[in-house]
């Protein structure tokens, strides 16, 4: 039956995409989630990412897998970088400072981009074949953006349980003071917490090319800042699991809503995936405030 | 403590803002009157109009310098500088009165916002005195800044506003340069009727914005007289990260002809997404995205038998000659001339595009018009253009005297073949045949090109 085979292959879409705005989210969430700063120029980090898989592809013909770790030097660095030199003054300020701060710094990131890159829009093509479900096709490329997504975010979830550094990080989140007292250098839980924030983000970057490895430019990030805001909420701000399961459920939304939508005469879809994508937020929201997996509210 | 300072401290900068506002509006309105004064005497000895003795012509205007348009943008400016060139290098400047005065142009960066815009064009009026206003690229923009020309009633004339709708508001002062938009994919379907009369089915896939919608329309109803079956007629939002439910749905409908597009990044996702699919048509035509070398670099053999529509291509044949044999009059440079001003201005590794022509395509019908009107009265300009018939390297002018809406000027189909564009109709403009049906996506992974 084409209807169910339409949703069923939307469906599968709808979770690989999931799977990469999940990992896109996780970096926001994380560094809220430790030091309460909203970073509004999170999307110009994933900007940053996206240039890397593009420019060692077209450059060095590296394989964009390999770009992954590469991405997360490049972001590691760069978060303790802006950390020493902007955030670290920005710690229990208003939030209007840290939220203008962070702002200006993605404003500054996309016009370095500009500067040095252009604003044309830039593309790879990694052609590694497709797989057939009968229902879809799916590129192999694709495929390896869901895998890696699932197990960077398995990875980070056993530094978080299972090291010390996890286990400071964790402690700093649930009592900063008490964490202090017990000898915890908050200022450099902060400084790594903020860079893996970065590096995930950035990392992110070189998976959103593995699945749309086209339209790379400086602004690009405008578009998955807003959507990493709403799944962020979704997911209950401060946790990043919450953001990948928010994540994961705003992709299958999008794209299964579709297929549904369809099936009404006279309306536009797509525009309207949007709209159910958000009252369902709505909806969540409503009974309970905190998202899927924040906790208990402050 | 703290939060009282900074607020004084806000207050402080606003109020010191306001005051270096006035004052530097106070000079810049008074010294106005004093060489009005002073040029009276000189003009009164030539009985007829009472036009102060004017040194320069201002063509205001803002460009999307940065933000989403900011290729364009650029590209506009650099074909705005290479027009300049020629009007003022070789023409000698613009006939105002009986003099050649310099024709200059003011332009603020918009930041491709439509926020923006209109407090830009009312400073270009009124501080900056333009004299013509150069509407904005994009047809949301120019609908944007529409209503400040039409309340100072100054000429405004659209490089990159192709919506139909802008045409359809009663605008007194508005006029198009380019073609507008409901002939962009109108080549594509009289190409394929003249070759395969086989092929019935039509799909359209387009982005839900203004400049869009009105393309779909046109190419809807031209689909229909030809006597096309429209299979398919769906929108995307705008910034889609993902096509697949659409595709998929289109892909079920099975068409003959592709026809889809909106701007450079939703067009080169469609194209790959489609590969990806592996959604094949006989004949695929995307606006925008595929005119520009990116396209082809970002997609490789993929981009092959892409066709895309353009308002100007590198090597269409609109030259001195061709005027003559239209009967038409000729002005400004030919194309070879437009070639080495734009390289002047953009270095020699880059390549003028649409953007770039039509941009300059403006400024020459600007300065055409006062050239024949002889003054920069906003009326006489407007009834002048409403005459005007000439052809520049860029193509045809002519309005519709009613509506500013351009009549004269014809598109171009062109389509990525081994890698190069080539412009496959109209047939009197064309460089190459057209290649029919396109490679599939199968035969394109295996490295096929579009090339016989």
């Amino acid at each position: 039956m084409p209807f169910l085979e339409q949703l069923a292959g939307n469906l599968i879409y709808g979770a690989i995409l999931g799977a990469v705005y999940g990992l896109a989210t996780m970096g926001l969430s994380q560094i809220f989630g430790v030091l309460k700063i909203v970073n509004v120029g999170h999307g110009a980090f994933i900007m940053l990412g996206a240039f890397t898989a593009y420019w060692m592809f077209t450059l060095y013909s590296i394989n964009p897998m390999l770009s992954i770790p590469i991405a997360l030097v490049i972001g590691l660095s760069m978060g303790l970088a802006v950390f020493y030199t902007v955030i670290r003054r920005l710690i229990g300020a208003p939030e209007l400072s840290s939220l203008l701060a962070t702002f200006g710094i993605g404003i500054f990131l996309e016009e370095l981009a500009k500067f040095f890159w252009g604003p044309d829009h830039r593309g790879y093509t990694w052609n590694i074949g497709s797989v057939n479900l009968s229902i879809t096709l799916i590129p192999y490329s694709k495929l390896l953006a869901f895998g890696m997504s699932i197990i960077i975010a398995l990875i980070l979830y056993s530094i978080f349980q299972k090291t010390r550094i996890g286990t400071a990080i964790r402690a700093v989140v649930e009592d900063r003071e008490g964490a202090m007292v017990c000898g915890v250098n908050v200022t450099r839980i902060y400084a790594l917490s903020f860079a893996i924030g970065i590096g995930l983000t950035v990392m992110s970057g070189v998976l959103v090319t593995l699945f749309v490895p086209v339209g790379i430019n400086p602004y690009m990030g405008g578009e998955y800042t807003l959507k990493a805001f709403v799944i962020a909420v979704l997911g209950g701000l401060s946790s990043p699991w919450g953001a990948f399961v928010g994540g994961f459920i705003f992709g299958l939304l999008e794209n299964g809503s579709y297929t549904i939508l369809s099936l009404f005469p006279n309306v536009e879809p797509f525009s309207l995936t949007r709209f159910v994508a958000f009252s369902v937020l709505l909806i969540i929201l409503l009974v309970k405030p905190t998202g899927l997996m924040g906790g208990e509210g402050e | 403590m703290k939060g009282k300072i900074l607020l004084l401290v806000v207050i402080a900068v606003v109020l010191g803002l306001a005051i270096a506002g006035c004052a530097e509006k106070k000079p810049s309105e008074t010294p106005t009157p004093t060489p009005a004064k002073k040029e009276t005497p000189v003009s009164t000895p030539t009985p007829a109009p009472t036009q102060p003795q004017v040194e320069k012509v201002v063509v205001g205007g803002t460009l999307s310098l940065s933000g989403k348009f900011a290729n364009e943008g650029k590209l506009s400016l650099w074909g705005i500088q290479a027009a300049l060139k020629w009007i003022n290098d070789v023409h000698g400047g613009v006939n105002v009165g009986g003099k050649k005065v310099k024709l200059e142009f003011k332009y603020y960066d918009d930041e491709s916002k439509k926020e923006t815009v209109q407090s830009f064009y009312e400073r270009l009026v009124t501080v900056d005195k333009a004299d013509v206003l150069l509407a904005p690229y994009s047809s949301g923009l120019t609908l944007a800044a529409a209503p400040i020309a039409e309340k100072y009633g100054k000429l405004y004339v659209s490089h990159g506003g192709a919506s139909d709708r802008i045409f359809e508001q009663g605008y007194e002062y508005v006029v198009q340069v380019l073609s507008p938009a409901s002939k962009y994919q109108s080549g594509a379907l009289d190409l394929i009727k003249s070759i395969d009369p086989s092929a019935k089915r039509v799909a359209l896939i387009y982005e839900d914005n203004e400049f869009a919608k009105s393309v779909f329309r046109g190419a809807k109803e031209h689909a229909e007289e030809l006597g096309f079956e429209v299979v398919f007629d769906k929108t995307y939002p705008k910034n889609p990260t993902d096509l697949t439910p659409l595709l998929s749905e289109m892909k079920a409908a099975n068409p003959d002809i592709v026809l889809g597009g909106g701007h450079f990044a939703d067009g080169q996702l469609l194209v790959t997404q489609m590969a990806d699919l592996k959604v094949n048509a006989k004949f695929i035509s995307i606006i925008v995205a595929p005119a520009l070398p990116k396209f082809y670099e970002a997609l490789g053999t993929r981009a092959e038998g892409i066709a895309g529509p353009g308002q100007w291509e590198i090597g269409v044949k609109y030259s001195p000659e061709a005027a003559k044999q239209a009967g038409l009059e000729y002005y400004g440079p030919t194309q070879e001339e437009f070639l080495k001003y734009f390289h002047e201005v953009a270095g020699e590794d880059v390549q003028p595009d649409y953007h770039a022509a039509e941009a300059a395509g403006a400024i020459l019908a600007i300065a055409k018009a006062i050239d024949t009107a002889g003054t920069t009265d906003s009326k006489a300009l407007r009834d002048t253009f409403s005459k005007l018939e000439f052809m520049t390297f860029f193509g045809n002018f002519k309005i519709d005297p009613q509506t500013g809406k351009q009549v004269g000027h014809e598109m171009v189909l062109f389509q990525w073949q081994g890698g190069k564009k080539v412009i496959i109709w109209p047939p009197e403009a064309a460089t190459g045949e057209p290649y029919y049906p396109i490679p599939t996506w199968e035969e394109k992974e295996q490295g096929k090109l579009a090339t016989k």
